[in-house]
């Protein structure tokens, strides 16, 4: 309040006083009015967000099978799911194993191609086009063509791993070793998106630094560690964060992949596919409520930790919003 | 003038009285309405409403809504929200278990005793009767027949000196030998027959496998019947055997990983490409209504005279050696299924006309000629007044007394055959240790799902 006084006895001007700072006028806009702006985005949130998780909070404690009324049946959906259903434990260990390979590969590739996107002087733009471009393929689209590339008859991809002499290439989406290295090197061709934010965030850390590093006989390695990277993890951050999320939601390119092989081992059965064939396949909605509010409370729990251990390796220049 | 007074005024009155009862009764007739959702389209939907409108002249006041095009999932979520049909189709027998069990379908016991019932078994074939019934509840009538037989390449047979299809399992691994032929390269040119789950043969193969050796899905008991019926694993072993003996020279493995390539390599199913078409394989298990597109390529209409590049054959399934007498010449037979849905309002007359699209002769003798899918009827009037010589085998398929579909239960969709076959797949790839166990696990499955489902 003191500096504010202070401020203002400092100013040249009064509030109202020069001709170049008319008295603003405070607009009277009845609440009716804002009321109606925001009632499409009200509607939305109420109806298409609200009222669903309502319904699946409280069918995640029934037993509902579409066509009867559902039967209350407590915490039975929930003790179903961690001691008789070991659908739920192979693919929530599907989805650990995909988040866990899949985040750290995706940061780590996005980085080093956005890094390397900044080194040409020519044509740039162009490479960055090159490089964006699959993320805007749509992705059953992408997975339909990955499954044929890695075709074990046929696929360029054995073509050419015979070619320079592997006689028994993998099987890869038709063997349950190889399948979800399949779906993380189709996750990996489709980084574009992610690596635009790379982009950005690499041409934003202020050339005086490394100037700064350069003088004080940094090696590039050192730049890369002492300058580059505390000055990227927000940007790390909030990759991590939105991949977690993502990755617990692993959904279509495990589906569109896994229908055009026999998936019979369920290697590539997420924990999003479970939820999919318990409510569209067996109908059991209950069951498949209580499976997404669990999804929530996992992806949640692994977000606050991240949130929470982001004070001790996340650089913030201008101050962190997560205080 | 007081008589005619009266006269007059009685004269009105009765012109008021009987204008009211036929205002009434138009009133009424206009309140019988029933409506059907088909998934059928294009000249099928014109056959089924062509029925639908003799069933409207056949019964007056009576007014039938069809609309076409609609799938199962769009009925069952009409019908969960109150505004469901009172008639809906469904293509195959794979949700009846579902719809009978949720209650989506009414049960038809009562109807079918009533004033207008229905004989069902002086009217349909014993496995459609058999097949629209689930958890002992009959909740569905069927209509046209689908029918999955054994097709075989009559020229590559002939080349290879046979002169009939195999009868029996021994035949049929006895002809894959002598039909296949091996790459340069070790890889498989040409294959005799594929036991294998996922060549062409979405969830079903393994529903094939075990009709082959009369492996029952369900016991006496009602339960899953995967590990109590020895013919299941037998039919298990009978296919690991024959993948080591025709493919991989007596080792398993490598007529695994030999077979895994070959069907990756398989032609499109929809067209010339498919591999029964080129002679990549002799002989396959397939449905009645691929007979049309093996006969001409790309036509999907039957034809009197086939055009292939080769020629084929269709019988039943060959079977373990010991039911040759029983069951050789039978397949596996399942119809389209339709039902009065839960909250129709008009009960009544939704069974008026579920039972004459059921019962139509007419319907279902063009309907086979169309699409060669054979009436569920046991009436003549209902075949085609002609059909091609090459398809006559279909028929025997589905008059034979072994024919039919599986026993269905409340799985949700049908889940059972997506289990199986998924055994059957990772039993093929040697991935299922213990079949035993994996067997009796299955049927655990299988019994929980039932059981949460009832």
């Amino acid at each position: 309040m003191q500096l504010t006084k202070a401020m203002a006895s400092l100013s040249p001007r009064k509030r109202g006083e020069g001709a170049l700072a008319p008295a603003r006028k405070k607009l009277k806009v009845p609440y009716i009015f804002i009321f109606l702006c925001m009632s499409p985005w009200l509607f939305g949130i109420l109806f298409f967000t609200a009222y669903p998780m309502i319904t699946s909070f409280y069918q995640s404690f029934t037993k509902f099978n579409l066509i009867d009324s559902p039967e209350w049946v407590g915490l039975d959906n929930f003790h179903r799911m961690f001691f008789e259903d070991s659908d739920f434990w192979l693919a929530l260990k599907n989805t650990v194993w995909i988040s866990a390979i899949s985040i750290p590969l995706r940061i780590t590739f996005a980085m080093f191609t956005a890094w390397v996107l900044t080194k040409p002087k020519r044509g740039s733009s162009i490479y960055r086009t090159i490089f964006f471009l699959p993320s805007m393929v749509p992705t059953v689209a992408a997975s339909m063509v990955f499954t044929y590339i890695f075709n074990p008859a046929y696929g360029p991809i054995n073509r050419g791993l015979e070619a320079i002499g592997i006689d028994e290439p993998p099987f890869w989406f038709m063997d349950p070793k190889w399948s979800k290295w399949g779906l993380i090197l189709l996750g990996l061709w489709g980084i574009g998106d992610t690596m635009i934010i790379y982009l950005a965030g690499l041409l934003d850390v202020p050339k005086s630094l490394y100037e700064a590093a350069s003088l004080e006989g940094a090696s590039p390695w050192q730049s890369f560690r002492y300058v580059t990277l505390p000055m990227m993890t927000p940007v790390i951050f909030f990759s991590f964060v939105t991949g977690v999320i993502g990755s617990f939601q692993y959904f279509t390119q495990a589906y569109v992949a896994s229908g055009q092989v026999n998936d019979y081992s369920h290697a590539m059965y997420f924990y999003a596919t479970h939820i999919y064939y318990t409510a569209f396949r067996a109908y059991e909605m209950g069951y498949a409520s209580a499976l997404a509010w669990v999804l929530l409370v996992i992806t949640l729990i692994c977000t606050l930790i991240i949130l929470k251990t982001q004070k001790r390796w996340v650089h913030y220049p201008n101050g962190s919003l997560f205080k | 003038m007081q008589k005619k007074r009266l006269f007059a005024s009685f004269a009105v009155t009765a012109l008021v009285v009987g204008s009211l009862v036929a205002a009434s009764s138009v009133a009424t007739a206009a309140t019988r309405t029933v409506t059907v959702w088909s998934p059928y389209k294009g000249g099928n939907l014109d056959m089924w409403n062509a029925a639908i409108k003799r069933i409207e002249a056949a019964n007056p006041g009576l007014s039938v809504t069809s609309v076409g095009s609609i799938d199962m999932a769009k009925s069952l979520a009409a019908i969960n929200a109150g505004n469901g049909p009172d008639i809906s189709v469904s293509n195959g027998n794979g949700n009846l278990g579902w719809f009978c069990g949720s209650g989506a379908w009414q049960k038809l016991n009562v109807l079918m005793a009533g004033k207008n019932g229905l004989d069902v078994k002086k009217t349909f074939t014993a496995s459609a009767n058999a097949s629209a019934i689930s958890n002992n509840n009959r909740c569905a009538l069927p209509l046209g027949s689908e029918v999955f037989a054994f097709y075989s390449n009559k020229d590559l047979l002939a080349k290879a000196g046979f002169k009939n299809p195999p009868k029996t399992t021994t035949e049929l691994l006895e002809y894959s030998k002598k039909l296949t032929t091996f790459n340069a390269d070790g890889s498989i040119k040409t294959a005799g027959f594929l036991p294998w789950a996922g060549y062409y043969g979405f969830d079903m193969d393994s529903m094939w496998l075990g009709q082959m050796f009369g492996a029952k899905w369900y016991g006496g008991d009602q339960k899953a019947a995967f590990a109590s019926d020895a013919r299941w694993a037998k039919a298990f072993n009978w296919q690991k055997n024959f993948i080591a003996t025709v493919y991989g020279g007596g080792d398993f493995e490598k007529g695994s990983k030999l077979l895994t390539k070959f069907v990756a390599a398989k032609g499109g199913e929809w067209g010339t490409e498919h591999d029964f078409m080129t002679g990549r394989v002799a002989m396959k298990w397939d449905a009645n209504w691929m007979g049309p597109m093996f006969c001409t390529g790309d036509d999907w209409a039957m034809a009197d005279k086939c055009t292939a590049k080769y020629e084929f054959e269709i019988s039943g399934f060959p079977v373990s050696p010991e039911l040759v007498s029983t069951n050789y010449g039978s397949g596996v037979v399942g119809q389209a299924q339709m039902g009065i849905s839960k909250g129709s309002k008009n009960v009544k007359d939704a069974w008026i006309v579920m039972k004459a699209l059921a019962t139509d002769t007419k319907l279902a003798s063009a309907w086979d000629s169309a699409n060669g899918a054979p009436s569920s009827l046991l009436s003549k009037d209902a075949r085609p007044a002609k059909y091609p010589a090459w398809y006559q085998p279909i028929y025997d398929v589905v008059e034979h007394p072994k024919s039919a579909y599986h026993i269905v239960k409340n799985t949700g969709e049908h889940l059972e055959e997506a289990l199986l076959q998924n055994l059957m797949a990772s039993w093929q790839a040697g991935d299922t240790p213990n079949l035993k166990t994996a067997l009796a696990d299955l049927a655990t499955k299988v019994n929980q799902i039932v059981a949460r489902n009832n």
